[in-house]
C-alpha cells in the first residue's frame, strides 16, 4: 500500500468513526414515552387502547386493541400493528364499550351534557320540544369535538287533547280523530321528528285521563309507516300493550307494571318485532324500589350537575297508596324477564330526567336492573349500544368496528363477569375526543339565616321575623282553580280555601299558604346546622302536606311530609332531613297546603298555623 | 504531487483521494489552531442552549424550539468563517493564488471546507442534543432526531455559499466584522432566539427574506414548531439563495482573475 493510499485509509476510517458516534449517539437519544391515559390529559383524534377487554356491541373479546384516528374507528383486532406515534392508553384490567345509547329519555336544560358526561354518547328523546331538537340537529352530523350526546327525537308526541303528555308546558298539538293522523305525522316529518311516538294512557284505574283511541294510533301508526317512520307507543298496561303490538307499533317505549305478561303473550310480542325500552329506572323510582341514586351518582369520578342531583333526589308526588304499590317495580322485572325468555328485543333506556332519574347516570342504573332481570352482562349492553342503533338505523355508532365513530367508554374493571362495573369511568370519549366529565358547580351566594329560629308566632298579624313572608300558594300558578285566604285574627295563621280539580287531569291540585325566608320569592336561604321545622296547627281535622323547596330552578315536585290538623292545638316536629333535596340547608320556600290526587278534589278546608319555628 | 504530475501519468484515485484529505486536513488544522473561531463556533450554541433553553426556559416547549433553531445558529459559523474569512484572508495574502498554481482540484478546495463546516456542525448538533437530552428533558422519536441533524446540517450548503460570496468580495481585514455583522441579526431576525411570531409584524414580514429562517423553519417542521408554510418555499427559497451566492462569488473571482 503506498503512502497516499495509506492517508485515505486513515482519513475514510476516521471520517466512518465519526459517522459511526454521530449516527450511534443520535440512536441512543430518549424517546418520548407512550401517554398513558391520565384525567384530562386523554389523547384525542388518534391514539389506541390496547390489551383491553373490547365490548363491540355484541360480544366481549378479550386483549383486543382498538385503534382510533380522526374520530372514527380505524382497526379493531389482537395485537393490531399500530405505529410507535400513536398514543396508547393501556387497557388491561378495563373494558372498552361503544358509547351508551339511552333509548328513552327527555331533553331539556343540561341532559345532553349530563348524558354525555356519564358515557351515555347518543340519546334517543321519546318527547322534546322541536325547536331545541332542531338546535341539536346539526352537531349529530358532524365529528367536530363537542360536549352534548347526540339527540335523535321524536319530537312532539301524539296524544289526545289533555292527555299525558299535555302537562308539562310544551305546546302538542293533539290528534282527535283518525283522519287527522296523516296530516299529523307529515307535520312531524317536515318538522324533523326521526320516529313517531304516541301515547296510550287513560290513567285507569287510578286517574281518568283522556286517551288517544286504538283506531286514531292504529291509522297513526299506519301513516309513520307510510312516511317510512318508526312508530313507538307509551304504554303502562298489558292490555293496552297487547292491543298496539296488533295494530303494528314498532315498539313500546315502558313495560308495564300492572300484570305479568303470560309465556303466549310474550311470545306474541317477540313473534311481531316489536322492541321494548322497558325503563326500569323510571318504574323503579316509582315504586321506590330502584338503583340507589348513591351508588351512581360518583360514577368514575365524573361530577353531577345542579340538575341531575336534584332531578336524581326528586320524588313522583304522593299518589294515592295504591297507584303506586311496590310490587310494580317487581311485575315490570317480571315482565322484563318473560320478554327477554321469549326472545323479544329489549332496549336500555331510563326515561331521565324524571324524578328519581338522572340524565346519563341512570343508564348504569338501567344495566343493573336489566342484569337483575336476567339479562346478561353482553345482553345488557348490547341493549345500549348495538340492538337501539340497528332499530333506529344509526349505522354509524353502536359498536367498534373499523368505519364506526369513535363513541366510546373506557371502564375499570370486568364488565364481563359484573355490569354493575359500568359505574367506574376511567375515559369517556364522543367522536374521538375525550369528554370531561367535571364540572365547574355554579355555587351562588347564599345568605345564612339570621341566628333566630322563630320565623312567626303570629301575634302582629300575617307578618314574619325575617324573609319576603308568607303568601298564599295554589295551583293557579299551573292553571288550577284552587283558592286559598290568609288571615291572623286571633295570634295564630287562618288557612282556608278550596280544593278543586283543574282542567287538565294531570295538574296536582293544592292549595295553602307558603313563607318565603329570603328577600324575594324562593331566594334561598342557608339554613345548615338547623335540624327540625316545628309549628302548632289545629283545624278541621284533615291531612295537609308541608313542601320543600330548595330554591333550584327545576321544575320538578317539590319533597313534601305530610300532617294532620286536629281539633285542639298540637304541636308538630319535622326533621328536615326528612325532605329530600339535592342541597341539604337550602330553603327557598316551606308550604302547608291541602292537596287532591291528580284530577280530583278535596273540597273547602281550614286550619291555623302557629309557633312556627326552623331550629 | 509534483513527482506524480512529473511523471507524465494521470493521478490516481489514491492521489486525487489524498488531495482532498490533505486539503481538509489543512483546513481543520488552520481552523483548529484559531481559537477565535473555534470557542465561539463550539462552544457559544451550547452556552446559549444552557442559558435559555435549560435554566431560562420559560415554556415547556422551548428547550425542544431551541434544540432546532441554535443546531441551524450553530452551523452557521463554521459555514461562513471557513469560506468567507478563509477565504478573504487566502485571496489577499496570495495563498490562494499559490494553490491555484498547483494541480489541486477546485473540487478539493471546496470539500475541504464544507467538510469542515459539516465537522463543526456535527459536533455542535450532537452537543445540542445531548444537552438537551439529558439537562432539559427533551424526548424526540428516532425519526426526528435523525430529521432534525440531517435538516440542519444540510444547512451547511447555502451558506457556505453565502460564505463563498462574502469571501470572494470582502477585504481581509473586513471578512470577520462582515460576516459577523451579517450572521447575528440574520440569526435574531430569522427567529432562532425567539420564535418570529413574538415579533412585531413588520419584522416577522422581514424574517422571510432571510435563509436562516427557512431553515430553521424547516427543522421546526419535523418537531411540528413551525409556522406552517409549505416545505417546498422554504426549499425553492433556500435552492435560489444558494444559486445567487454562487453567482455572485464567480463574479468576484471574475474581478480577483482579471486584474
Amino acid at each position: 500500500m503506498s503512502g497516499s493510499e495509506r492517508t485515505v485509509m486513515r482519513a475514510v476510517a476516521y471520517g466512518a468513526a465519526a459517522v459511526v458516534v454521530f449516527v450511534g449517539t443520535l440512536t441512543a437519544l430518549p424517546e418520548p414515552a407512550a401517554p398513558e391515559a391520565q384525567g384530562d390529559a386523554l389523547p384525542e383524534g388518534s391514539f389506541a387502547v390496547v390489551g383491553a377487554t373490547v365490548f363491540d356491541g355484541e360480544t366481549f373479546r378479550a386483549d383486543h386493541d382498538v385503534w382510533v384516528e380522526d374520530g372514527r374507528i380505524r382497526a379493531i383486532g389482537a395485537a393490531l400493528e399500530i405505529p410507535a406515534d400513536v398514543s396508547r392508553i393501556e387497557g388491561s384490567g378495563r373494558t372498552l364499550l361503544p358509547g351508551l345509547i339511552d333509548a328513552h329519555v327527555h331533553t331539556f336544560g343540561t341532559t345532553l351534557n349530563d348524558a354525555v358526561r356519564f358515557g351515555v354518547t347518543t340519546v334517543l328523546d321519546q318527547f322534546t320540544d322541536p325547536a331545541l331538537a332542531a338546535s341539536k340537529r346539526a352537531a349529530r352530523e358532524t365529528l367536530a369535538r363537542g360536549d352534548e350526546a347526540d339527540l335523535f327525537t321524536a319530537g312532539m308526541l301524539a296524544t289526545a287533547d289533555g292527555g299525558h303528555g299535555t302537562q308539562f308546558g310544551i305546546p302538542v298539538e293533539a290528534v282527535s280523530a283518525p283522519a287527522d293522523a296523516a296530516a299529523w305525522v307529515a307535520a312531524r316529518k317536515a318538522e324533523g321528528s326521526d320516529w313517531i311516538k304516541i301515547v296510550y294512557e287513560d290513567g285507569s284505574p287510578y286517574m281518568d285521563i283522556p286517551s288517544l283511541d286504538p283506531e286514531t294510533i292504529g291509522a297513526l301508526i299506519a301513516a309513520a309507516h307510510a312516511e317510512g317512520l318508526l312508530a313507538v307507543v307509551h304504554v303502562s298496561k298489558l292490555a293496552h300493550a297487547l292491543e298496539v303490538v296488533d295494530l303494528g307499533a314498532d315498539g313500546l317505549v315502558h313495560v308495564w307494571g300492572d300484570a305479568v305478561v303470560d309465556d303466549a303473550q310474550a311470545a306474541q310480542i317477540a313473534e311481531a318485532g316489536v322492541f321494548v325500552v322497558p325503563t326500569l329506572s323510571v318504574v323503579t323510582a316509582m315504586s321506590g324500589d330502584g338503583i340507589d341514586p348513591e351508588l351512581l351518582q360518583g360514577a368514575g369520578g365524573a361530577t353531577a350537575s345542579r340538575m341531575q342531583r336534584e332531578t336524581l333526589a326528586n320524588r313522583f308526588p304522593d299518589l294515592p297508596d295504591e297507584a303506586r304499590p311496590a310490587a310494580r317495580g317487581e311485575t315490570a322485572i317480571a315482565n322484563v324477564r318473560r320478554l327477554h325468555a321469549a326472545g323479544a328485543r329489549l332496549l336500555a333506556g331510563t326515561d331521565a330526567p324524571n324524578p328519581g332519574t338522572g340524565a346519563g347516570i341512570s343508564q348504569h342504573g338501567e344495566l343493573q336492573l336489566l342484569a337483575r332481570a336476567g339479562l346478561g352482562s353482553a345482553e345488557a349492553l348490547a341493549a345500549a349500544t348495538a340492538t337501539p342503533a340497528a332499530i333506529f338505523g344509526l349505522e354509524d355508532r353502536g359498536r367498534i368496528e373499523a368505519g364506526r365513530i369513535a363513541d366510546l367508554v373506557l371502564v375499570d374493571g370486568d364488565l364481563e363477569s359484573d355490569v354493575s362495573a359500568s359505574t367506574s369511568l376511567a375515559a369517556v370519549w364522543k367522536d374521538g375526543y375525550p369528554v370531561a366529565r367535571s364540572i365547574d358547580q355554579e355555587t351562588p351566594e347564599v345568605p345564612a339565616a339570621p341566628a333566630t329560629t322563630l320565623i312567626s308566632d303570629f301575634e302582629e298579624g300575617v307578618g314574619a321575623s325575617f324573609g319576603a313572608g308568607w303568601q298564599v300558594s295554589t295551583d293557579q300558578i299551573r292553571g288550577g282553580a284552587s283558592t286559598a285566604e290568609l288571615s291572623a285574627p286571633q295570634g295564630a295563621l287562618r288557612v282556608e280555601g278550596e280544593v278543586v280539580a283543574g282542567d287538565s287531569a294531570f295538574t296536582f291540585p293544592w292549595a295553602g299558604a307558603i313563607y318565603f325566608p329570603g328577600p324575594a320569592p324562593m331566594q334561598p336561604v342557608d339554613f345548615s346546622g338547623r335540624e327540625v321545622l316545628r309549628f302548632r296547627t289545629r283545624g278541621d281535622g284533615r291531612g295537609y302536606l308541608v313542601m320543600l323547596f330548595s330554591g333550584g330552578a327545576s321544575t320538578a315536585v317539590p319533597p313534601s311530609v305530610p300532617f294532620t290538623a286536629p281539633a285542639d292545638w298540637t304541636d308538630v316536629e319535622i326533621p328536615l332531613a326528612r325532605f329530600p333535596t339535592a342541597t341539604p340547608g337550602l330553603i327557598g320556600g316551606l308550604s302547608f297546603v291541602a292537596t287532591a290526587p291528580p284530577g280530583a278534589s278535596a273540597g273547602a278546608f281550614a286550619f291555623e298555623l302557629d309557633d312556627v319555628e326552623i331550629r | 504531487m509534483a513527482v506524480a504530475a512529473g511523471a507524465g501519468a494521470r493521478p490516481g484515485l489514491a492521489h486525487r483521494a489524498r488531495v482532498y484529505v490533505m486539503e481538509t486536513r489543512a483546513q481543520c488544522l488552520t481552523v483548529a489552531r484559531t481559537p477565535a473561531f473555534t470557542v465561539p463556533t463550539l462552544i457559544f450554541p451550547l452556552m446559549f442552549y444552557v442559558f435559555f433553553g435549560v435554566v431560562m426556559a420559560f415554556t415547556p416547549t422551548t428547550p425542544t424550539y431551541l434544540l432546532a433553531t441554535y443546531g441551524v445558529f450553530g452551523i452557521i459559523p463554521p459555514s461562513l468563517f471557513g469560506f468567507g474569512v478563509g477565504l478573504a484572508t487566502e485571496r489577499e495574502s496570495g495563498a490562494l493564488l499559490l494553490k491555484q498554481t498547483t494541480p489541486m482540484p477546485v473540487g478539493a478546495y471546496l470539500f475541504a471546507r464544507v467538510a469542515m463546516a459539516l465537522l463543526f456542525g456535527a459536533a455542535v448538533v450532537l452537543g445540542l442534543f445531548l444537552l438537551g437530552a439529558t439537562a432539559a428533558g427533551v424526548a424526540l422519536y428516532r425519526w426526528q432526531w435523525f430529521a432534525l441533524a440531517g435538516v440542519v446540517l444540510a444547512g451547511v450548503v447555502p451558506f457556505c455559499a453565502l460564505g463563498l460570496a462574502i469571501g470572494a468580495w470582502v477585504r481581509a481585514q473586513a471578512a470577520v466584522a462582515i460576516v459577523n455583522l451579517v450572521y447575528l441579526p440574520m440569526a435574531f431576525l430569522s427567529g432562532l432566539w425567539v420564535p418570529v411570531w413574538v415579533f412585531p409584524s413588520f419584522l416577522q414580514e422581514l424574517a422571510v427574506v432571510f435563509p436562516a429562517y427557512h431553515l430553521a423553519q424547516l427543522a421546526l417542521k419535523v418537531i411540528a414548531m413551525d409556522e406552517g408554510q409549505p416545505v417546498v418555499l422554504h426549499l425553492a427559497v433556500l435552492g435560489a439563495c444558494t444559486v445567487a451566492f454562487l453567482i455572485v462569488a464567480s463574479f468576484g473571482f471574475r474581478r480577483v482573475s482579471a486584474p
